[in-house]
């Protein structure tokens, strides 16, 4: 109890000096959440480069904006939602191409074969999990990172892409349910097999 | 016939935990390029700032200085009037204001004396706006 107290304090004076634009409090905010700020601009496809273009926009952006950061949302899911707009908007301007519905994906996940069962033997499921994620459409890739890796509820996903709660459980559904088939190899030797 | 056995609480347990397993790697030294970018970037824009502040305070004068001079090319007379009555106003009236200190203005005194406190409200107005600037002008800008 009396740790939690203390915990509050302490993220609330953390807060307060990230608002009043303290560099060693941001330097501490970045080393935080730079592995979520390039894990949303990698999987919205941003070549390595870009992402570290964006990256360093959301921060800029975050540096901006945190003093009218209200607390209302959590720290994380405010970012996200930065992090997400500028990765969005970077992909709106510079390739034209790419397109917000997960139609276009869709199509390229249906016409991807399961991979065979020898090619997944010996690789952690961590590893075959996350390849399996990133063969989902983008837009189901993010809803799945954001529920099942950031423990977001589906109004936040909801805030964080700017679409409707209906839309997020759609993008879930159809994500977990796509990846099930594209995991079911790798099930076949990790549950059929073993446990 | 695996899909079957596949648990769908067993499969979130699995999704959830291999995901919040992955690390994913960050470019070395972006913490130290980052920090970097943002001092320039604050530096940039407090520049931004004066040079706009130099570039209104320079207007302002182009733009007093030619109402001047067309002001008293035209009403020579009122002109020289309201300078008039500004000077006199420092030096003699000055006196009665000070007197007036702990007593109350009349609005029929201050509209009397327009030109003298319009100019006293323009010298105390700067001279709030510089000290605020001074105190915390630098962190309005970063914020």
């Amino acid at each position: 109890m009396v740790e939690k107290i203390s915990e509050k304090r302490q993220k609330k004076k953390w807060l307060r000096l990230l608002r009043s634009g303290d560099h060693e409090a941001f330097a501490e905010f970045i080393d935080k959440y730079k592995e979520t700020v390039f894990l949303c601009c990698r999987r919205l496809g941003l070549r390595e480069a870009e992402a570290e273009d964006v990256a360093s926009e959301t921060f800029l952006a975050v540096y901006k904006a945190i003093g009218r950061y209200s607390g209302q949302a959590e720290l994380s899911t405010w970012l996200w939602s930065i992090a997400y707009r500028q990765g969005i908007n970077y992909l709106r301007k510079n390739r034209k191409q790419w397109q917000l519905e997960a139609e276009l994906d869709e199509q390229i996940v249906r016409s991807k074969e399961p991979e065979p069962a020898t090619a997944i033997q010996g690789r952690e499921t961590e590893k075959i999990v996350w390849e399996a994620v990133g063969q989902l459409p983008r837009l189901w890739a993010m809803a799945i990172i954001l529920y099942y890796r950031e423990e977001k509820s589906v109004a936040d996903i909801a805030e964080i892409m700017k679409i409707k709660e209906n839309t997020v459980k759609t993008y879930l559904f159809r994500g977990r349910d796509k990846l099930k088939q594209i995991l079911r190899t790798a099930f076949e030797e990790d549950i059929d097999g073993g446990r | 016939m695996v899909a079957g056995k596949l648990n769908e609480d067993k499969f979130d347990e699995i999704l959830g935990q291999s995901l919040r397993r992955h690390s994913e790697p960050v470019p070395a030294g972006f913490t130290e390029r980052m920090l970097s970018q943002i001092e320039e970037a604050v530096q940039k824009e407090i520049l931004a700032r004066v040079v706009l502040q130099e570039r209104l305070a320079l207007a302002g004068c182009l733009v007093f200085g030619a109402l001047a001079t067309i002001g008293i090319t035209i009403f020579p007379g009122r002109v020289a009037g309201v300078l008039r009555g500004i000077a006199t106003g420092f030096t003699e009236q000055g006196r009665a204001v000070v007197d007036g200190i702990g007593q109350t203005i009349s609005i029929e005194t201050v509209r009397s004396e327009w030109q003298l406190y319009a100019v006293l409200a323009l010298v105390l107005g700067f001279a709030v706006y510089s000290f605020v600037d001074m105190l915390v002008g630098d962190r309005l800008r970063m914020a």
